[in-house]
């Protein structure tokens, strides 16, 4: 018997359950693949704190709503910052600020109602023009007319930060299991019991299942069929996404770059390497007419075309060799905030995903165990609680 | 439009261009080389008019076709919307097509940039590459494949050094060591890992009707360098490449079958150890692969007419397993004809009648190939020493992968250590270390190479320049 089943071996999860393990609790991780072979490891490692492109593009509404986010972003913003000392490992944290772009006279505008509305939330951001623009990003395009500046904004390394919280935990007692495949969660008297199957990945997986006081639903794309499995409806949406990679150059571009006028990422890694993304899509395979989300999705030629046409704004890129672009699938929710906390009518079933869960996921994941631990998570997560989907559940 | 673009202009590229072009079929072919032959046949630049091709000339004319559309120089770097998917309503929708265009796309770049062609069907016959084999000193310049030396040999009419030792496990290592000799080189030795096995090459002789062309170039070969008094080793492996003090190779270190070490001056070591089939593009397109070690390690699985998993995609030649230039021809021809019958531009009827002496010469081939591998099977790859780079595009030598699997004890696939560690994330897209971290991984995992995998083959499968992908199709 667990103290806690933390499902899904991503960012979240490890970071969940690295949280827990700290604070002595019993804790096995279930993963039915590898540790960060989803979308953890496929994003292009955004450290955004401003509001994203898809958040604002849509009216101020929608910006007003998905700027509830913001104490996280404030939260992660600091977060990131002592990772690196706090898990005693190397996870390529830069925060030498983010730019977002502004093309046209409107665009420009919809940056100035953002930015006033994210310095309301507190977020230190700023819109440069002219000359304090080409000073600080000289890499920049002509055409470019603004940005808003985020000094606290970055970059991590995706492929690093989840394996970095995975040894943690395992250090402080969690109980890993990949290759291991939750196919049904009972309610059962003190907990939940887990059914688990092997999978191909397997590494000591065992079929005899898992008993748990509580479980914490991090899976990502698959948090809705897992939720399913506890009769509870999640609406949580695959995105299919496509990024691209190119050879490593001299360094030139030390800020992370987004559009406010279209789906753009970019960043150079430590390693030289630019990376482009930013929600170019890409395109769920289908079995049987029904999206499959156990197969990467399919790149698009057009998404190839999109990222590269995104990079001119900084014309540099363009003389790169791409050296690889790849897909990834990531999770939205309709309100575009996360879905944190327990679910309602299930005692001891918590939920943990949602957008921007790479760049927030550091903060989802105290918040979360903070939740399980004392029930008084130090930031209020009351308006990211899956209860307000509780319409779509009768029972 | 085109019917099929065939990717690779080798043996099978060729031998199918030749049987799809006769029937009528509307055909692209496209090679990064800028002449037709593949590595097999490579012809030597027109300036070099003296120069034959015994083998495979009728092969070479086909390349001569007008009605045949040749994009040399011209890499094809992915293949797009080839699954049975949601419909893509994005920009590649019916609408948009010109009429009778499949939904799949090529993705080519050469001297006039990247650009889509949308041909009914697409045959893969991309060949095969020399297997690296890591050691210390392996990325020493001066250490080559003993293919890279035969393209010098062939198409440059260049040596590349003036003393070489021929290394590895493949035959043709005798074949190119004649031909060195032949051009006048010093070859110091020729070591082979192991004699090859006795009742293997028996067993090659019945297999051999019709493959004599073969065990005769090999016997030649002997002759040759028997005459010319280099010595042919068995057993006898190389433990290091050493440099000189201009950091090029100076000489080589080998170990005896009895562990003596010896040091042997040279300024080229050509490495033979075999050949990995090309599936890059096919594993990038989506078609399904499995691992068949006396083959080559992972090959496109496909049906009994050369199409692979996905529709409209069908492979031929070594990049199905490796086994020489006349099972490709053969394979060629028949994935032609059973895409001539697939566009519906020949009866069935009248293909079943043309396949039937394509695929008896093919059985026959694919005796020989079997004995073959047989005789010379793929060395197992010894433990690489932790100072050993693996991945030279990255730098991430075989201790990196080691740790990394300790450290993190999840790790399973080969997918798994490329994202922790970045081998195979450099400019050849892992082509190179993909072989030695597979059975690195399986060694240290207890698992087999089959169950780690091969890694993931992403677009473009060769680099191409950004600025050429912005604005789209031409």
């Amino acid at each position: 018997m667990y103290d806690v089943a933390v499902i899904g071996g991503g960012l979240l999860g490890c970071a969940v359950a690295y949280h827990l393990a700290r604070a002595g609790t019993r804790v096995v991780l279930l993963e039915k693949d590898e540790l960060n072979r989803h979308a953890s490891g496929q994003n292009a490692g955004s450290l955004h704190f401003q509001l994203e492109y898809r958040m604002v593009a849509d009216g101020d509404a929608a910006a007003e709503r998905a700027a509830r986010a913001l104490p996280l972003h404030l939260d992660a913003q600091r977060a990131w910052a002592g990772l690196a000392a706090e898990l005693d490992a190397p996870v390529e944290v830069v925060q030498h600020g983010g730019l977002m772009l502004a093309e046209t006279a409107d665009e420009l505008d919809r940056l100035r109602r953002k930015a006033s509305l994210e310095r309301r939330h507190g977020l230190d951001v700023t819109v440069l023009t002219g000359a304090e623009l080409t000073s600080l990003a000289p890499y920049l395009a002509a055409g470019v007319r603004g940005a808003a500046y985020a000094p606290g904004e970055g970059k991590a390394n995706p492929r690093l930060v989840t394996l970095a919280y995975a040894r943690a935990a395992s250090r402080l007692g969690a109980d890993l299991r990949t290759g291991t495949r939750v196919t049904a969660l009972t309610r059962e008297a003190g907990g939940w019991r887990l059914t688990t199957t092997p999978t191909a990945a397997g590494r000591g997986a065992r079929t005899d299942g898992v008993r748990a006081a509580a479980v914490v639903l991090a899976a990502g794309v698959w948090t809705a069929e897992l939720a399913a499995m506890a009769d509870v409806r999640l609406p949580v949406v695959p995105v299919a996404l496509s990024m691209t990679a190119t050879a490593p150059t001299t360094p030139f571009l030390p800020h992370l770059v987004q559009h406010v006028g279209r789906r753009l990422s970019m960043k150079q890694t430590s390693d030289g390497n630019v990376l482009i993304g930013g929600g170019s899509p890409a395109k769920f395979r289908a079995v049987d007419g029904r999206i499959d989300l156990e197969t990467a999705p399919e790149l698009r030629y057009e998404s190839l075309v999109g990222n590269a046409d995104a990079a001119r704004v900084v014309p540099a890129v363009l003389r790169l060799p791409v050296l690889r672009c790849w897909s990834g699938a990531t999770t939205l929710t309709p309100d575009q905030l996360p879905v944190l906390g327990p679910l309602p009518r299930r005692p001891g079933l918590y939920a943990a995903t949602g957008g921007s869960a790479f760049t927030l996921g550091p903060t989802y994941a105290r918040l979360l165990a903070e939740t399980l631990l004392t029930g008084e998570p130090s930031l209020p997560i009351d308006a990211y609680s899956p209860a307000r989907f509780g319409f779509l559940n009768a029972v | 439009m085109h019917d099929v673009a065939v990717v690779g202009a080798g043996p099978a590229g060729l031998a199918a261009v030749d049987v799809l072009a006769s029937h009528g079929a509307r055909v692209l072919v496209v090679d990064e080389q800028p002449r037709a032959g593949g590595q097999i046949h490579r012809q030597p630049p027109a300036t070099f008019a003296a120069a034959t091709v015994p083998a495979g000339r009728a092969l070479l004319a086909v390349a001569e076709r007008a009605d045949v559309d040749w994009w040399w120089r011209t890499a094809g770097w992915g293949v797009f919307g080839g699954h049975a998917g949601l419909d893509d309503f994005a920009g590649s929708t019916p609408a948009d097509r010109a009429d009778g265009d499949g939904p799949m796309r090529l993705a080519v770049h050469g001297p006039d940039g990247a650009r889509t062609v949308r041909p009914r069907a697409v045959l893969l016959t991309a060949g095969a590459y020399d297997l690296p084999v890591p050691f210390p000193g392996w990325t020493l310049p001066g250490v080559l494949t003993a293919g890279g030396v035969q393209v010098f040999v062939k198409s440059a009419h260049l040596l590349p050094g003036r003393r070489f030792v021929l290394a590895g496990a493949h035959p043709l290592l005798l074949v190119v060591a004649a031909q060195l000799v032949a051009a006048g080189a010093e070859v110091a030795e020729v070591l082979l890992v192991r004699r090859p096995r006795a009742g293997a090459l028996l067993r090659m002789l019945p297999a051999a009707a019709g493959n004599t062309g073969k065990l005769r170039e090999g016997g030649h070969a002997l002759a040759v360098l028997r005459r010319a008094g280099v010595p042919v080793r068995f057993g006898t492996r190389v433990v290091r490449a050493d440099a000189g003090p201009d950091g090029e190779l100076a000489a080589v270190v080998l170990a005896a079958p009895d562990g003596t070490h010896r040091t042997v001056p040279a300024d080229v070591l050509a490495l033979g150890y075999g050949f990995v089939p090309s599936t890059d593009l096919a594993r990038q397109a989506g078609c399904a692969v499995r691992y068949d070690p006396a083959a080559g390690g992972w090959v496109v699985t496909h049906d009994r007419w050369q199409r692979s998993s996905v529709p409209r995609v069908s492979v031929a030649g070594e990049i199905t397993g490796v086994a020489g230039a006349e099972q490709a021809v053969a394979e060629g021809r028949l994935a032609a004809l059973g895409l001539l019958a697939d566009l519906g531009l020949v009866p069935a009827p009248r293909i079943g009648r043309l396949a039937r002496p394509v695929r008896r010469d093919l059985r026959r081939r694919r005796r020989f190939a079997t004995a073959l591998a047989a005789a010379f099977p793929p060395p197992a790859p010894a433990p690489a020493d932790d100072e050993t780079v693996l991945c030279r595009c990255e730098e991430v030598t075989a201790g990196t992968v080691r740790a990394a699997l300790r450290a993190n004890p999840h790790l399973r696939t080969a997918n798994g250590v490329k994202l922790l560690t970045r081998t195979g994330m450099g400019l050849c897209q892992g082509r190179s270390c993909q072989p030695a971290v597979c059975a690195l991984i399986a060694a240290e995992t207890g698992r087999s190479v089959a169950e780690v995998g091969p890694y993931t083959a992403r677009p473009p499968i060769r680099p191409i320049p950004l600025g050429t992908l912005a604005g789209g199709d031409p």
